[in-house]
């Protein structure tokens, strides 16, 4: 997998210390001559988030794991991140990043709820947000430092009475899509969220959308199979749901897990060959 | 006239013989000239609320508001010059993000009324500025509860149940001695948050005087459990009781006379 | 000399470890564009498929657009740096009509996208652009650049995942290489073909490069660049237009002008 998208660790150097390379960064040399000023790759990360438009906004998903490297360092940690009234991010990849880039967010959010009591404007909308965000990651690519994550960014335009759903990444990449996945979650969720939204709303998109239940309930499948097949994932996770009603963060939750088949894979199972 | 200052009024970094900072206190006329400006720390939460003259019959409707936010749960409502209380407000939102950046959590309201004092306090000391032509309301809610600071031009900050600044400021002063007093009373409860409202509307109208200036609107914000312990605008419909209920009370207290 | 170098930074196993790990701060996102000249119109195309690898991002994302009245440009390589990079050039489009109370010329357009491109020579915009529209004699016009800068104006250009498929196609139709005028006729005169020879033209390498280059596909959008005064029968009369085909004029941008452009949109297939 291309490793841009691939947030956990690169491969290590295997050494005494790290046999099995589970450690997130290598051991750094004892003296170099080139300057090592800028991240260069993530260390406590999280996995892949989803996102589906449905009828009447958009939902949004995310486990609750903050890995090291391998190691399952922090279970409960929230990657679903509500901005104003009607914007919600979902954000994958280096946690402290994740951290930096919402206090930032924050607080220029409150700054402008300051101000507008006398400069009277429009709230930020989600498209706003979402530039701000493209602007601010693509700034930092731009320097080579980047903030190593890649984002979701789920809303409900208000003025406009449509829902808002694009991609941003640590390289200042930007897209957008009625279903969205990042990281490990492009490969296996997103082909089956393609195919449950097009089995309603056609491929030109031009039908009827899944019902609030109905994408709930993809969004849970596609969090199992993730969970069955990401070895950087937890099955707990939470869902955002924006809508005109503003935005909802579930509690976390789990999905109901069948391993039996494993008991006959090689490797899993008490046989040894 | 001639005795006003003899020469020790020229700069704000000369002290007059008898100890006094001319500049300092002429910044003071700036505020009482002003329409007035009332806080009223109450049980639940605090009110602001001004009394915004309307020089000129041109102006817009609830243009060039006086009271304005720092944080979500921090108001500041100034008296004198308009432009200096914009300039203070906006050093309390740099102030504001400072602390939140370096503790990250709220700025307490009184660190930042602190603060801001001792920006102000600078403006007193040096030659080549002026002091401030404000005195500024801080209100807020922080985890110690409601709080309402003052802050005047010379940089010293008091804490209030209730204050008054700027034109017939003497006189509301004594009116929210009595509201408090019931407060201090034995077993007195202060007020809440809804009747401070009606109160400092009430005594908006008193101190008004209709000889000088024609026009004024009322402008009221509050932190209040109604406002979900924000910084926000009194409801339109509590703040157009409030101010028929003063101008009614006022108009009862003309005939009474 | 040599006795003395240093070992080269390679050599030191510590120095590879680091390399490995360098962020990489490009990426390759796909799709084609193209773009012919006739003599009294442009076309530029591009497809709508934005990828990654074998990922496909989206099927709508868009990598033509209009400049002027009378120029459009198109970016392919890594998106991120062709959507800044037409951000950027708009800017500065604007400041001269500030300026200049007039939309900026196609060849004054070439060499401010020239010299943008090569402002960041040591670290380029991995964009590769194609600027069609028409030119101060009212004849189409392309103009075409790699991702430093280096530029020519052209008949016609392909760039892009499927630019090794569509080239050596447009070679043939618009340059006319490796064919033979029949005995006694014209001379072959490239730029010269009527707009519905090169629509089909256009169309047929979209559709063609979407059979065969994964990273093709999703829709089309095609825009034409019409000389002032020039008949739109040809476009949008009503037997021109294939299956699922839109058209859709662009109103003026600027106020002189009066050339005229259309944006055509179809679908591509989307396996």
């Amino acid at each position: 997998m291309n490793q841009l998208h691939s947030f956990q660790a690169v491969p290590s150097t295997r050494n005494a210390f790290d046999a099995y390379s589970t450690l997130p960064e290598p051991p750094r040399p004892q003296s170099t001559h080139a300057p090592r000023a800028h991240t260069q790759q993530p260390i406590v990360t999280g996995t892949s988030v989803l996102g589906i438009k449905y009828e009447g906004g958009v939902m949004l998903a995310a486990d609750n794991l903050a890995s090291y490297g391998s190691l399952a360092r922090f279970k409960d940690i929230q990657r679903l991140h509500p901005l104003g009234d009607n914007t919600c991010l979902a954000v994958a990849g280096d946690m402290s990043d994740f951290q930096y880039m919402t206090k930032l967010l924050d607080a220029t959010l409150r700054a402008d709820r300051s101000v507008s009591l006398t400069d009277t404007h429009p709230p930020f909308s989600p498209q706003n947000i979402y530039t701000y965000l493209s602007n601010l990651y693509y700034a930092r690519r731009s320097k080579v430092n980047p903030l190593w994550n890649a984002i979701l960014v789920g809303g409900w335009d208000k003025e406009k009475k449509e829902s808002f759903l694009a991609y941003v990444d640590l390289l200042g990449t930007t897209y957008s899509a009625p279903t969205l996945a990042t990281g490990i979650g492009a490969h296996i969720a997103q082909p089956l969220l393609r195919e449950a939204y097009e089995a309603k709303a056609g491929v030109d998109g031009k039908g009827p959308l899944l019902t609030g239940q109905e994408a709930e309930e993809l969004l849970d499948t596609c969090m199992k199979v993730l969970f069955y097949r990401d070895a950087r994932s937890l099955n707990k996770y939470q869902i955002a749901t924006i809508s005109n009603d503003g935005v909802k963060i579930s509690d976390s939750k789990s999905s109901e897990t069948e391993w039996g088949f494993a008991e006959g894979l090689r490797g899993y199972g008490p046989q040894t060959q | 006239m001639s005795s006003i200052g003899t020469g020790y009024d020229l700069s704000v970094s000369t002290y007059s013989p008898d100890g006094r900072l001319f500049q300092v206190e002429y910044a003071g006329k700036a505020v009482e000239a002003a329409g007035v400006a009332i806080g009223l720390r109450c049980s639940d939460g605090v009110v602001l609320g001004v009394e915004r003259i309307l020089h000129s019959k041109l102006l817009v409707k609830g243009a060039n508001r006086r009271i304005q936010s720092l944080d979500d749960s921090i108001g500041l409502a100034s008296a004198g010059l308009l432009a200096d209380g914009v300039h203070l407000a906006d050093r309390g939102r740099d102030e504001v993000w400072n602390f939140r950046e370096t503790y990250n959590a709220p700025i307490p309201t009184q660190i930042l009324a602190d603060r801001l004092s001792m920006y102000v306090q600078a403006y007193t000391a040096y030659s080549s500025v002026r002091p401030f032509g404000v005195s500024s309301l801080v209100a807020g809610v922080d985890k110690t509860g409601p709080r309402l600071f003052c802050i005047e031009p010379s940089g010293v900050f008091y804490g209030y149940r209730g204050y008054a600044v700027g034109k017939g400021a003497v006189l509301a002063r004594t009116e929210l001695e009595k509201a408090v007093g019931k407060e201090t009373e034995e077993g007195g409860v202060a007020l809440t948050c809804r009747e401070g409202v009606l109160e400092v509307a009430r005594i908006i109208h008193l101190v008004h005087d209709d000889n000088k200036d024609k026009e004024f609107e009322l402008e009221m914000t509050w932190i209040s459990p109604e406002s979900n312990m924000k910084h926000a605008v009194v409801p339109a419909d509590l703040l157009a009781e409030a101010d028929a209920k003063g101008k009614a009370a006022l108009e009862e207290g003309m005939e009474e006379d | 000399m040599a006795l003395f170098a240093p070992p080269p930074m390679y050599a030191d196993p510590t120095m590879a470890a680091d390399k490995q790990h360098a962020f990489n701060p490009y990426s390759e996102n796909g799709g084609s564009i193209l773009a012919i000249a006739g003599a009294d119109f442009t076309v530029i195309a591009g497809d709508t498929r934005q990828s990654e690898g074998y990922s496909i991002q989206t099927r709508y994302a868009r990598k033509v657009w209009q400049l002027t009245d009378r120029c459009v440009i198109a970016t392919n390589g890594f998106a991120a740096d062709g959507n800044n990079f037409v951000k950027r050039i708009k800017q500065r489009l604007e400041w001269y009509e500030h300026a200049h109370q007039k939309q900026m010329s196609i060849k004054a357009i070439a060499r401010l996208t020239q010299t943008m491109l090569y402002g960041n020579r040591f670290f380029p915009y991995f964009a590769y652009v194609i600027l069609g529209g028409i030119d101060e004699d009212g004849t189409g016009a392309v103009y075409s650049f790699d991702p430093i800068g280096s530029y020519e104006r052209e008949a016609c250009r392909a760039a892009g995942a499927a630019q090794s498929l569509i080239q050596p196609f447009l070679d043939n139709q618009i340059y006319f290489r490796n064919q033979t005028p029949a005995p006694g006729a014209e001379p072959f005169v490239p730029g010269r073909l009527p707009l519905s020879t090169v629509l089909g033209l256009v169309i047929d390498s979209f559709t063609s490069a979407t059979e065969r280059e994964i990273a093709v596909g999703d829709g089309l959008e095609l825009y034409v660049v019409m000389k002032k005064g020039r008949t739109t029968d040809d476009l949008v009369g009503s037997d021109n237009l294939i299956k699922n085909m839109q058209v859709q004029e662009l109103g003026a941008l600027g106020e002189g002008g009066s050339e005229r452009t259309f944006l055509v949109s179809l679908p591509l297939k989307r396996d």
